[in-house]
């Protein structure tokens, strides 16, 4: 069941569009990110679903209802900013019951949702607390319960874990998908982060200048990027440019080297240059299992990552990297050494045809 | 080394500190000179006996009072719709509310003066004029601090968070923003309390009653109650401050924290 429609939106700042055609439907409970590089207008959607900005043009449809020319406080969305944007003359409770007041309902009904909320996010020791007097991830677990607390329509973050160290915002990150499923609320999350956008999300619109680039699931954007954009910003890739040797058997060669993929190369012909991406964690030494493709390569550097060694190696002219998992008993070859890698034709990606 | 730095950096505070405070000792020592051969609080005593004295002080801070009410209702509301929605036109403003420490106050009575002496508006003789030209003289210190203030507590996201919470614009005003940015109000009233009470260029030539007028006459005609006005009036300027600083403690923390 679609809960929130976005239908042709777009967005112009003095004739420059931020946002173009954006057409989005979101079913209710799903929890949907936004990812993209900075200026890639992925705010810019939120703050109009929210209110903040009116669409150039488009529409807005929020539980069968067209909220594209509410205002902000008609549309009963309730919204998390990464600078938290807590009432600092207020205390945690006061925060909390905010909504609430302002939409006059009873003293002991405000006073019982504010506990209920103040359980969901554990903070019920500090319910007489000031902002100041919270550090920064109670203080976006406030936020949460106090945007919670007016049951609204949809859930709007916008970057919520920025401003947090790597640690809480791994423990909030679950938290809020923790709570967001135990309430059924659809939720829109706005980040940057790939690993963010991929750890919780149901799905995930990349964006990129203004544009939709792909939209599916953590595991279709990762494991199946349509465009380069998506390829490139989602995880670490490989690429290179090929030619392409026979289209129907999905035959490529780059430098002389023959790959095989699984990808269509719909309108290629033979001769055509196109480009090719590989994932690196895609690649394996070819003396542990032999894929599809196995290749002759040279390495060139090893790097140390901790969980993960980082293997450096030229395939033809092609400057690759390959992750390979660290246990104990991992065999490294010499640097300088020949050799041979492989990879599933799965593995193997053709994104797009090169200019010829 | 770090020895000598240290003796150095005390010779210039004490240079300071006296160069500050020797003339305004001196002064208060000569206030206390009223009676001959002992010191004595007389200067005081017949000042506040004087009715011209109470009359002037009244005046002067019921104009204060005056332009911080007109200051407030003007500035705080221009500075908050700057932040949320006109942040283009910030620098633009912020020069004109500056343009009081540009223009000798001479040079703007008389330009009060002409424009207002003949219709149609013809206001030189109402206080209002005297009120408006106060709230120009403050608009640096009060833009200022609002301005400060606003920046402070993040206004625009609070604005934001109260909207998406269903408040309309009285209750996000007055309820959250307000509240927020009481000691930044505050530090601009208190600053333009201590401008209009010592200001004498325009209470002079609009012929209005206040404090620095009267005390201009006193220089003229007594030798001991000038110097008592002058400490009072410092007194008073630093009461202001002192209130500035009483306010802005505490206050801080709880705003630099919240967000």
């Amino acid at each position: 069941m679609i809960h929130l429609s976005l239908s042709k939106i777009s967005k112009e700042y003095s004739g420059t569009k931020v946002v173009q055609d954006f057409n989005l439907d979101i079913e209710k409970g799903e929890f949907v990110s936004f990812l993209g590089p900075s200026g890639c207008g992925k705010t810019t959607t939120l703050r109009m679903v929210a209110g903040f900005e009116v669409p150039t043009s488009g529409q807005i449809i929020l539980d069968g209802v067209d909220i594209t020319g509410q205002a902000p406080n008609q549309r009963n969305v309730g919204m998390i900013f990464q600078a938290y944007a807590l009432f600092p003359n207020m205390t945690v409770s006061q925060n909390i019951g905010f909504g609430l007041r302002i939409r006059r309902e009873s003293e002991s009904a405000i006073k019982e949702r504010v506990a209920e909320m103040l359980t969901l996010i554990r903070l019920e020791k500090h319910a007489n607390k000031y902002p100041f007097q919270l550090s920064g991830g109670q203080q976006q677990r406030v936020a949460l319960a106090r945007a919670l607390a007016n049951r609204p329509k949809v859930l709007l973050l916008d970057e919520p874990l920025s401003a947090l160290d790597a640690k809480i915002r791994v423990s909030l990150r679950t938290e809020i998908r923790s709570i967001q499923k135990k309430l059924g609320i659809t939720a829109i999350f706005v980040t940057h982060d790939q690993e963010e956008a991929l750890s919780i999300s149901d799905r995930i619109v990349v964006m990129n200048e203004g544009n939709m680039e792909q939209v599916g699931t953590p595991f279709q954007i990762y494991n199946f990027p349509e465009t380069e954009f998506v390829a490139n910003f989602v995880g670490s890739l490989n690429t290179a440019i090929a030619e392409v040797t026979d289209p129907t058997k999905g035959f490529v060669s780059l430098d002389g080297v023959q790959f095989v993929s699984a990808s269509k190369m719909e309108g290629c012909t033979k001769g055509d240059k196109v480009r090719l991406a590989i994932r690196p964690e895609r690649f394996s030494f070819a003396s542990e299992v032999k894929k599809a493709n196995v290749v002759d390569t040279q390495i060139e550097n090893i790097t140390f990552l901790g969980s993960v060694v980082r293997v450096h190696i030229r395939i033809g002219n092609a400057k690759f990297i390959m992750d390979t998992f660290n246990y104990p008993s991992l065999e490294l070859p010499q640097i300088g050494a020949m050799e041979q890698v492989t990879c599933s034709k799965e593995a193997v990606l053709v994104l797009s045809a090169v200019d010829k | 080394m770090k020895r000598s730095g240290l003796i150095w950096s005390w010779f210039w505070m004490i240079l300071g500190i006296l160069y500050f405070f020797l003339p305004l000792v001196a002064t208060f020592l000569f206030s206390l000179h009223g009676k001959r051969g002992v010191l004595s609080f007389l200067a005081y005593q017949q000042l506040f006996n004087d009715q011209q004295f109470i009359k002037g002080f009244s005046y002067s801070v019921l104009w204060a009072i005056l332009t911080i009410v007109v200051g407030i209702l003007l500035l705080v509301p221009t500075a908050y719709l700057i932040r949320l929605r006109l942040p283009q036109v910030r620098t633009t403003v912020e020069f004109v509310t500056l343009l009081p420490f540009v223009i000798p106050p001479i040079v703007y009575v008389f330009g009060l003066v002409r424009s207002f002496s003949q219709p149609p508006f013809l206001i030189v003789d109402s206080p209002a004029l005297l009120i408006a030209g106060y709230t120009v003289l403050s608009m640096p210190y009060m833009y200022r601090a609002v301005d400060t203030g606003l920046r402070a507590i993040d206004a625009r996201t609070l604005t934001e968070a109260a909207q998406s919470l269903g408040a309309g614009w009285g209750t996000i005003l007055f309820r959250v923003i307000l509240p927020n940015i009481r000691v930044a109000i505050l530090s601009g009233a208190f600053l333009s309390f201590a401008i209009v009470i010592g200001e004498f260029i325009l209470a002079s030539y609009l012929v209005k009653p206040a404090f620095a007028p009267y005390l201009a006459y006193l220089i003229q005609s007594k030798p001991y109650e000038p110097a008592a006005a002058t400490i009072i009036s410092f007194a008073l300027t630093w009461a202001c401050l002192g209130l500035i600083q009483l306010f802005g403690r505490g206050e801080q923390s709880q705003v630099a924290g919240g967000h």
